[in-house]
């Protein structure tokens, strides 16, 4: 054990959470301010968890990750638990039209983010288990894709189909990873886009969704508000942005700019330039991860480490794709940097995980 | 081996990665970049609210800089929806000041927009009401400055100037023709707001309002007075069914005073039927000229040289026949022999018919086209007429005897008072213009001049100096003579025209009118009077529209400083008439010899002494018989 710990991917971390945590108080303040009377309503809730989070960062840097592939099934089995109480009215809270938080106080806990993790460190140590079964989609893949599509279905009960697009494609693709032939993707790509091609032709109003998003303007007090109030938050921004705490979209035109859409206020505030750092630090936090994945010497922290980071990734990269209009808005928040305890808890811990996975190859 | 295959397909995972994050930047760079002014004017309209300062309009002045129309300032209730906290206590005390139902309130203050103006019970209100409105002190009620326009001279001039709507928007007149010059743009305030309607910190933007351009007309409002004031005396006295007077500087084709009757106020047009604000008669209604048109005869028939007004002679017997057709002299009986000149004094038509006879109809014809009439003068205002003329086609020679005398065609005023200055300036034809020029509202300085037009050379000058000697005779011995005044040259023509209703005359119905000038050796000013229609007088032009033109005149007298002259044609008097004599001169007689010349007149006399070295009135002028003459007296 070579026991060195890797600063600048613990640094680089808490450089973008604390980025988050300056532009959610700029983009909260003002919503903050007239819901409750109190502009660092929000930020400091994040403050808290943002100080929690790194000590769970660094506590978990010093868990031997072995200790998950060992309890993975226990892991799991909590997380299930956990997704199923979630739906028990009573036990459950509604925010926002979803049965996904366990209230505790104004905090909240959302179960489908732990789950994630769950999820991944489960599915690493079945792909690390069967790496010969792999190779027969029968005995390797459709087994675990029943589990998959199990929890899946629980979150959409919920429904947070951002969480679980999430899940899915990260789960997706640490199987792809493991060696399954491109022809499965392949087919079950075809038979995606079948099944999307009847939904439409069942039902017609949903062509009419995906138009929407291409041009919002169709709906802009509907369906195209959010991405249109986001627009015109990230145009006028250009190439240098308007400066920080100057935006105008925070001033109750852009609803709750700290969450999903924090990244139109930084797009406004910081402009071009802005997108690009933040883009940047994304991309290098999964290369710095990615060498970290590939200097592993055992498959599951291997498959560990890639899903953890992938599974922010792609989460980041869904999150980007809403607020610049190129999907339409599904809910998922951006990683490190949109309000929330839960999310920022799971990507703190995911990097906790990596740090020791580091630590020991 | 197995983990190379893993590793490959990590690398290729990451290769899509990098490829979705170009693709956001992609995204990213085309929405800030190049949609960037789309999507920041969008947005900035989204976020700014604009209370709207309302721009002056431009003055209209007359050729002095007097003020004509202007504008005051007055409050107008504009409300910001978002900001009124409590709208039913806004409603009900807004409805209850403003006069208005609290249902129809309410519904301003509520209605889904950024701004609301309250129209039209919120406009141009009065200091008090305002005042009211400011007190109540609250948030999201504004009064914004909004200008009203104002007439100071009222009913004067309406028809020119004519009136604008509420919304300051040029209705009729010069408000309407020159509106786009007269428009100012209007200002704001500009300010941020955020998504519920308050007010945010950030930079205000004061959005100055550009006053309108002022118009200067080439109308004198010391002589628009006048002629207003007589035809309000005309409006007492005939009771007409309307009456117009329009005079013009005859060398330029300015308009220097044009009105008539009926008339509005343009500050309070809404009591006035369109009708009458429509209707600007001098250059809207087109009747019959009558014997003011045998200027136009005259003309042609001493520039084609078919007649001389001193050698040729013709007989009247009271009528001539044109193929069939007996037309009859006004004056039963006839003439008699008269001379040309005489013909014109006398306004004697079958003498006219022989003067069209001797032009031809498309010699004569060609004149009336030449002179402007059949088409647009082109003045610069709306709601000009055409008139009628006979085609030379139809033009038979019962058609060319009419013509000659004025009737069977009809005209404008507009178009008679600028054909007459053409024949009396020295034969060139204007445009006529009203506005003079258009002025820069801050400084003043003028942007541009409108200068007189020269449409077309019409008679030489020696013709012209003809029509002008005939006009002076038929103002001292012929059918003018109530327009005569002693020691100034006036020149001018009378006329009576038989209104026409469905195509026949109509019994007892005229219009009577009178064009004259003055100085009549050197034009300055022309006056045209046409009276439809007066009651209980005379009809003739001469009676009732020859004397109105003489008080016009002799206001232009006052205001342009026209000289005494000895030059001017004695008058013919009848009985009926205060004689004028000539004055004879006895500066530097003995006072014996003075009072054997003065005989029938009243002597003063001042100082000592046996000679006269002063009198007054000045010798040689004309003045009435049995006046007071002073004389100083010297050794």
């Amino acid at each position: 054990m070579r026991n060195k710990f890797d600063y600048i991917l613990f640094f680089l971390c808490i450089a973008i959470a604390t980025f988050g945590l300056v532009m959610i108080y700029s983009a909260s303040s003002i919503w903050a301010e007239y819901k409750f009377h109190d502009p660092y309503k929000f930020v400091k809730a994040q403050a808290l968890f943002f100080v929690v989070g790194i000590l769970l960062m660094l506590v978990l840097s010093k868990v031997d990750y072995h200790l998950y592939f060992k309890k993975a099934n226990v892991i799991l089995l909590i997380c299930f638990l956990l997704l199923v109480f979630v739906l028990i009215p009573g036990i459950g809270t509604v925010r926002n039209g979803s049965r996904s938080w366990f209230g505790i106080g104004s905090l909240g806990i959302q179960p489908s983010e732990f789950a994630k993790l769950g999820l991944i460190i489960y599915v690493s140590k079945y792909l690390a288990n069967n790496k010969k079964n792999m190779r027969d989609i029968k005995k390797g893949v459709f087994p675990i894709l029943t589990v998959i599509f199990a929890f899946f279905g629980l979150i959409m009960l919920e429904p947070d189909f951002g969480t679980a697009m999430v899940i899915v494609l990260t789960l997706v693709v640490m199987i792809f990873i493991s060696g399954v032939q491109i022809s499965f993707f392949v087919k079950i790509g075809c038979l995606g886009l079948i099944g999307i091609v009847i939904l439409i032709l069942v039902a017609p109003y949903r062509m009419a969704r995906i138009v929407s998003f291409l041009n919002p303007w169709t709906d802009p007090l509907g369906s195209g508000f959010q991405i249109i109030q986001s627009l015109y938050a990230i145009g006028p921004g250009g190439l240098l942005g308007q400066g920080f705490m100057k935006s105008r979209q925070k001033h109750f035109y852009l609803p709750e700019p700290q969450t999903d859409f924090i990244f139109s206020i930084i797009s406004e505030e910081f402009g071009f330039l802005g997108v690009l750092l933040v883009t940047a630090a994304f991309f290098f936090l999964f290369y710095r991860v990615l060498k970290i994945s590939l200097h592993t010497t055992d498959l599951f922290s291997k498959y560990l480490s890639f899903g953890l980071i992938f599974g922010i990734l792609i989460q980041a990269s869904l999150n980007l794709m809403v607020v610049v209009g190129l999907i339409p808005v599904t809910g998922v928040t951006l990683p490190f940097l949109s309000y929330g305890g839960s999310s920022l808890l799971v990507s703190m811990a995911s990097i906790g995980i990596i740090l020791n996975i580091s630590r020991q190859n | 081996m197995f983990f190379n295959s893993i590793h490959t397909r990590m690398r290729v995972v990451l290769v899509v990665v990098l490829g979705l994050l170009f693709l956001i930047i992609a995204k990213v760079f085309y929405i800030q970049i190049f949609k960037y002014k789309d999507l920041n004017s969008l947005a900035t309209s989204l976020w700014s609210r604009e209370l709207p300062i309302t721009a002056d309009r431009g003055e209209i002045r007359d050729r002095n800089g007097k003020v004509l129309a202007t504008n005051i300032t007055t409050t107008s209730l504009v409300v910001i929806p978002n900001q009124i906290n409590n709208k039913e206590e806004v409603a009900t005390k807004l409805a209850e000041i403003l006069n208005v139902s609290y249902e129809e309130m309410y519904r301003h203050i509520s209605k889904k927009t950024s701004i609301e103006r309250v129209h039209p019970e919120g406009r141009q209100l009065s200091y008090e009401i305002a005042e009211k409105i400011n007190n109540l002190n609250y948030d999201g009620v504004y009064l914004v400055k909004e200008s009203k326009r104002y007439y100071p001279y009222g009913n004067v001039l309406s028809h020119v100037i004519g009136y604008v709507g509420i919304d300051n928007q040029g209705l009729s007149g010069i408000e309407l023709n020159y509106d786009d010059y007269l428009t100012g743009e209007n200002g704001a305030i500009k300010y941020f707001s955020d998504g519920k309607g308050n007010r945010l910190d950030l930079t205000e933007i004061y959005e100055e309002p550009q006053n309108g351009i002022n118009v200067d007309l080439t109308i004198d409002i010391d002589l628009q007075l006048s002629i207003e004031n007589e035809l309000d005396n005309v409006m007492t006295k005939y009771n007409p069914e309307q009456a117009l007077i329009v005079a013009m500087q005859p060398k330029t084709g300015e308009i220097l005073a044009m009105a008539s009757r009926p008339n509005f106020n343009p500050n309070n047009y809404q009591t006035s039927s369109t009708e009458v604000i429509n209707r600007n008669l001098p250059i809207w209604m087109t009747y019959e000229p009558g014997s003011t048109f045998k200027i136009i005869t005259l003309a042609a028939s001493l520039e084609e040289k078919t007649v001389n007004l001193f050698e040729d002679h013709y007989y009247d017997g009271g009528s001539i026949t044109v193929e069939g057709a007996r037309i009859k002299c006004w004056k039963a009986g006839g003439h008699g022999a008269e001379t040309f000149l005489q013909v014109v004094e006398n306004s004697c038509n079958p003498g006219f018919v022989v003067m069209g006879q001797k032009l031809g109809a498309k010699t004569l014809l060609n004149y009336i086209e030449n002179f402007g009439f059949g088409k647009k003068t082109g003045i610069d205002l709306n709601g000009e007429a055409n008139g009628i003329l006979f085609p030379l086609d139809k033009m038979g020679p019962v058609e060319l005897a009419t013509t000659s005398f004025g009737q069977g065609i009809s005209v404008t005023p507009i178009q008679q008072i600028t054909a007459v200055s053409a024949a009396v300036n020295g034969g060139t034809l204007y445009q006529p213009y009203i506005v003079s020029k258009m002025t820069e509202p801050e400084t003043d300085s003028v942007i541009k001049y409108n200068q007189p037009k020269e449409v077309r050379k019409v008679i030489s000058e020696d013709t012209s100096k003809m029509v002008r000697h005939a006009l002076e005779s038929v103002v001292a011995n012929g059918s003018g003579k109530n327009a005569y005044i002693e020691n100034y040259r006036v020149g001018g023509k009378t006329g009576t025209a038989q209104k026409v209703n469905n195509g026949t005359y109509m019994v007892g119905n005229y219009i009577l009118s009178f064009i004259g000038f003055m100085p009549a050796d050197d034009p300055q000013i022309v006056v045209y009077v046409a009276i439809d229609n007066p009651k209980g007088v005379t009809q003739y032009g001469g009676v009732v529209s020859a004397p109105i033109a003489k008080n016009v005149l002799k206001t232009a007298i006052d205001l342009y400083d026209f000289p005494m002259t000895k030059e001017g044609m004695p008058r013919e008097y009848t009985w009926l008439d205060t004689k004028y004599t000539k004055l004879p001169n006895v500066v530097g007689m003995t006072l014996e010899e003075a009072k054997k010349e003065l005989k029938g007149y009243t002597i003063h006399t001042s100082g000592e002494g046996e000679k006269v070295i002063y009198q007054s009135p000045e010798g040689e002028y004309y003045v009435p018989e049995g006046s007071i003459i002073s004389l100083m007296l010297s050794n």
